[in-house]
């Protein structure tokens, strides 16, 4: 019985870790996705004003507020992209892989050591800003901003398997108020009110 | 173990030193274009109607993070654009692009693409395809 809970705890744990995702097909990677027009307006402001360059320092500006560090910069496309490092533990996380340890320390009557979960440990936050005209006479410029963030994981263990550390994954971050607390915060040091396109 | 066996054992080691020695001649036409190449390259090539190479690129990059890529690089004077993502929802595999921009004839804009899987190219026409429809759209967005 032991060693079934054992087997099928094991096959879980690995299933998991193999990941039940299929990989995407390489030429689906090119398409544009149902959520893409949502995630544009979401990510994106138009402020009234011509002064291109004015907007895209006052972007740079407002990153570092956000503890940003500007990496790389060019004016004549209204490009810049910035980087942050943060720990990325979460208590939900630990309290999780607590669990599944103290579960899973039957194991140990079926000469396995318990299960040991990796936890996400560390992550780099990126920031794509661009700006750009958005009609003719550039009367009109619109600020895009895309936050992402890859995220490292720690160390565990499933039976006498090791994980190593390192395992890494990025995601873009969705959360709306993050938007809008960066543009509040833009708007602000351009003294314009942005309207949504 | 008879003469004939060493004579034998002997002939075939004297091969394989001799085979060894002869250096391999890389072929005189290792760096001419091949046929695949050119295919590749029309497949990669598209032109549009644009006037200005920096309009051009602000709707590479506008396309672009319409698609998820985190734009890495930017270069106005050469025209050059280079992006990545991880292949969500698969976060092991890692696709990387770079798009340059030069100017044709008066009024026209060539836009390359040259994709990456995990540093493997990309040479499934449709990939390209996919891009430069986003691209066309962004770039149509941007004009009205």
């Amino acid at each position: 019985m032991r060693s079934w809970i054992a087997a099928a705890s094991g096959l879980a744990l690995a299933v998991q870790i193999a990941g039940c995702v299929t990989p995407t097909q390489p030429d689906e990677l090119f398409q544009l996705k149902a959520e893409s027009a949502a995630n544009r307006a979401m990510q994106t402001r138009g402020f009234e004003t011509r002064d291109e360059t004015e907007l895209l320092s006052a972007s740079a500006a407002v990153l570092q507020d956000l503890g940003f560090q500007v990496e790389e910069s060019v004016r004549e496309v209204g490009f810049l992209r910035a980087t942050k490092e943060r720990s990325a533990r979460e208590h939900g996380q630990d309290i999780t892989r607590f669990l599944v340890f103290l579960l899973s320390t039957g194991l140990i009557f079926v000469q396995q050591p318990p299960i040991v979960l990796p936890v996400d440990l560390h992550q780099k936050i990126a920031a794509t800003l661009i700006t750009r005209p958005v009609n003719p006479e550039s009367t009109r410029q619109e600020v895009r901003v895309v936050f992402y963030r890859v995220v490292w994981k720690g160390d565990g263990s499933s039976g006498q398997q090791a994980i190593p550390p390192g395992e890494q994954r990025m995601e873009m971050l969705r959360d709306p108020v993050l938007y809008q607390t960066f543009f509040a915060k833009l708007s602000k040091a351009v003294f314009l009110e942005p309207f949504a396109l | 173990m008879t003469r004939g066996n060493i004579i034998g054992m002997f002939a075939a080691a004297l091969l394989v030193v001799a085979h060894g020695c002869a250096a391999p001649q890389p072929s005189p036409d290792l760096l001419a274009p091949t046929e695949a190449q050119l295919k590749i390259r029309s497949i990669q090539t598209r032109s549009f109607d644009v006037k200005e190479r920096q309009v051009a690129m602000r709707g590479v990059i506008a396309a672009l993070q319409d698609l998820g890529f985190i734009i890495e690089r930017a270069n106005e004077s050469l025209g050059l654009v280079t992006a990545a993502r991880f292949a969500e929802p698969n976060y092991y595999d890692v696709v990387g692009v770079t798009v340059t921009v030069r100017p044709e004839t008066e009024g026209k804009m060539t836009v390359r693409a040259n994709a990456i899987y995990n540093n493997k190219p990309i040479d499934d026409p449709k990939v390209y395809q996919n891009f430069f429809a986003t691209l066309e759209r962004s770039l149509f967005v941007a004009k009205h």
